[in-house]
């Protein structure tokens, strides 16, 4: 058992950290958030330099080929920095369907060395996720069509775009005809990867929200110190004390289930799905808990537009059923566990 | 005990629940469940000229004596007017805190002459208060008011100088009631008075706060050396009439939004149906919760509102904040989780809430504005359970 990360992904996601911290400050935030639409394709291309978009792309095709557990790092990064933009959605789990296709499938390799250049936007569409961020932006967009992989191109598809309680993001409805010119792979080789997508995709999320969720621990943490009442900083006292407690221990506890669930996708794990569920389920929690708890924290400041929080709060809440509602992870976790012949017993107790 | 109205009670609502039905059309029709929590900001033009409405009806300041304009209606009254009110769908009172708050404080400390000066104003639906009691520096704090008082030795006049914040309403009102400290050096609740202010003179500044919502309901207030038309009381009196005043704030409107509460859940229950979340086991049970939760917030009241000996009662008001703000916060969650995915799309660009959001947002708001979760249950351990008081850095 063993917890650790390679130096190298240390290495890379402090450099991330750095560049995002410097890039992304909460005011550029929210000039994003002011624009049409609610990203920068400046950002987007300063990101893809800094080599996220071919952080996951095999080496074959120009990628740096690291895996899930490397993203289950960088998503934190960009949780925290609430950075506005869907290059997850291209450079991780986009890139993860091409790269699980088989060998010589229609466009494969072509939108993967695109994707390591950062020279495209792939949108992903799954019925666990009907809204997708930034599907109108997207140059093609890879579609779940009854196990089905199909692509197709902007020009071929309808959607309209809607604005969200989260003001950087842009949703949208797919609106397409699946036929057998968009199919690129059947149910057969389909059902295995999309399995492995809608994974990847609640991942992500699960990764982002945890990344919030230290974010707005930190801001509490430090209005806490610095705001006074009754002559005192209000953090001495243990009502607020013990709402942050609360936060952080939320925070460090879904912090392992998301990088087991990780490894579980690297390592083509059977048991994916619970793994992922238990990641996003308490990376969502937490970060609902630290929407709450720092906004009681902050108190009226909190529920300003001018105080930094309400964009990290409305990004967690918006995360919250992206890629797939509590409730309906909270059902994978219990189809897992009360199937028939389920592995449960003393000696399996520890296991995985 | 008794738990039924009287049949005068019941003709009582039958004659309010008519006039509402009767007088809720036309030019007010469009104002039928708007400017509640979360939409104070829409049609506050309309909402006023439905005040006045209200008071050629009589239906203002109800609870009041018939001397000064009211009907003396008893608590089992105004319970029902409340109830009425909100049942019709009645439009966010913007008197509110005129009837209230400042007209029973001006009954019970003012002079005959303040009451003739203000109370036919509040009345009538042509003047419009706000509360001026927090501060940048007093929030839950509220004693350590720095906004002072000065008496102008040539006039007389009372000057107001310093800074208030989350005013609701006060680019809409008329007045304000202000909180200032009457004694230079004084700290904590003595040598503070209480002020009224008219809001339109030079030495007032109105800046809107924009709340997460995107609206603007509270704003930040600047005096200097604004002139008070009144105090109330004498100096160093303040404390004890603004707690007086809170202790108002918790009287029968808090039926009036429990039926709010109530069009709201019925919403959710519609759309849980509409869209399907009701089959879906753990949103029944949420919604279950949520129904009982507000059946315990009602009988809660009721029996707060009680002329009763019972040695609970006490209790049950300084519980009956907390209750109900949790309560809220969490059927705003539960909105979000009934909608799904859904629940982050708006409105409409740039940033039109739909009602649910609005619920959601707002309800982020209930546990802070009125005393924060944190001080009612401080305040329910140390008053409601005389435990000692935690420790301050003064």
């Amino acid at each position: 058992m063993d917890f650790t990360f390679t130096e190298d992904q240390l290495a890379f996601k402090e450099a991330i950290s750095r560049f995002l911290k410097t890039e992304v400050p909460p005011e550029v935030l929210r000039d994003i958030c002011d624009t049409e639409e609610g990203s920068t394709s400046e950002l987007r291309q300063k990101m893809a330099e800094q080599g996220l978009a071919a952080l996951s792309v095999p080496e074959n095709q120009g990628g740096l080929g690291m895996d899930d557990t490397a993203w289950s790092l960088l998503t934190q990064e960009l949780g925290y920095y609430a950075i506005p933009d869907s290059m997850a959605d291209t450079a991780y789990v986009a890139s993860g369907l091409l790269t699980a296709l088989p060998e010589g499938t229609q466009q494969r390799e072509q939108l993967l060395e695109m994707i390591a250049e950062g020279s495209i936007r792939i949108a992903v569409v799954h019925g666990v996720n009907p809204l997708v961020v930034d599907l109108h932006l997207a140059d093609k967009a890879l579609v779940e069509h009854e196990g089905e992989v199909h692509l197709v191109s902007r020009e071929q598809f309808d959607c309209e775009r809607n604005t969200s309680i989260d003001s950087s993001r842009r949703v949208s409805r797919l609106n397409f005809s699946a036929s057998s010119a968009s199919k690129i792979a059947g149910a057969d080789d389909g059902s295995g990867v999309w399995a492995e997508t809608l994974n990847r995709g609640a991942l992500a999320v699960a990764g982002k929200s945890l990344g919030l969720a230290q974010r707005m621990l930190d801001l509490s943490v430090d209005y806490a110190i610095q705001r006074k009442q009754f002559g005192k900083p209000i953090g001495s006292f243990q009502a607020v004390k013990h709402k942050l407690a609360d936060v952080v221990g939320g925070i460090e506890t879904a912090k392992p289930t998301l990088y087991r669930a990780a490894y579980a996708l690297a390592n083509g794990d059977a048991r994916a799905d619970l793994y992922v569920s238990h990641a996003k389920l308490a990376c969502c929690q937490a970060a609902m808990v630290a929407a709450r708890h720092g906004i009681q924290v902050h108190g009226a400041m909190g529920y300003t537009w001018e105080a930094d929080l309400q964009m990290f709060m409305k990004r967690a809440w918006a995360l919250q059923a992206s890629w797939g509602t509590a409730e309906f992870h909270r059902q994978r976790v219990a189809d897992d566990i009360l199937a028939d012949g389920v592995a449960i017993g003393p000696q399996y107790t520890f296991e995985g | 005990m008794k738990l039924t109205f009287n049949a005068e009670d019941e003709r009582f609502r039958d004659e309010i629940a008519q006039w509402l039905e009767t007088n809720l059309q036309g030019e007010f029709a469009k104002l039928k469940f708007r400017g509640g929590p979360g939409d104070e900001h829409m049609f506050s033009e309309e909402r006023k000229r439905w005040e006045q409405r209200l008071a050629e009806g009589g239906w203002t300041c109800i609870g009041w004596p018939e001397a000064w304009g009211g009907r003396n209606a008893s608590i089992e009254q105004q319970v029902i007017f409340a109830e009425e009110y909100a049942r019709a769908g009645a439009p966010g009172r913007v008197g509110h805190i005129g009837e209230g708050l400042t007209g029973p404080t001006i009954l019970a400390f003012g002079t005959d002459e303040q009451k003739a000066r203000y109370l036919p104003g509040i009345l009538n639906g042509t003047e419009f208060w706000c509360q001026g009691y927090s501060e940048p520096s007093a929030g839950s704090d509220l004693a350590n008011v720095r906004t002072r008082a000065v008496q102008n030795a040539e006039t007389g006049k009372w000057e107001i100088t310093g800074q208030k914040i989350w005013t609701s309403l006060a680019h809409e009102s008329e007045w304000c009631f202000v909180l200032a400290r009457t004694e230079s050096g004084s700290v904590a609740h003595r040598g503070l008075g209480f002020f009224l202010v008219a809001m339109d003179q030079p030495g007032v500044d109105i800046r809107p706060i924009e709340q997460m919502t995107g609206t603007s309901e509270f704003n930040e207030v600047f005096f200097d050396d604004a002139i008070a038309a009144d105090l109330i009381g004498e100096p160093g009196q303040g404390w004890h009439i603004a707690m007086t005043l809170l202790g108002f704030e918790r009287g029968v409107s808090t039926l009036g939004q429990q039926m709010q509460f109530q069009n709201e859940l019925n919403e959710l229950i519609r759309l849980a149906r509409s869209n399907g979340a009701a089959r879906n086991p753990n949103i029944r049970q949420r919604l279950a919760e949520a129904h009982t939760g507000l059946r315990l917030m009602r009988y809660n009241a009721m029996r707060m509102l009680s002329d009763t000996e019972d040695a609970g009662s006490e209790s049950s008001a300084l519980v009956y904040k907390l209750h109900w703000s949790s309560w809220h916060r969490n059927l705003g969650a539960l909105a979000m989780d009934v909608l799904g995915p859904e629940a982050e799309m708006l409105e409409s660009a740039p940033y039109n809430l739909t009602r649910m959001q609005s619920l959601f947002l707002f309800t982020r708001a209930d546990t802070i504005y009125g005393g924060t979760n944190q001080i009612q249950r401080n305040i329910i351990a140390e008053r409601g359970l005389g435990m000692p008081k935690e420790a301050k850095g003064r």
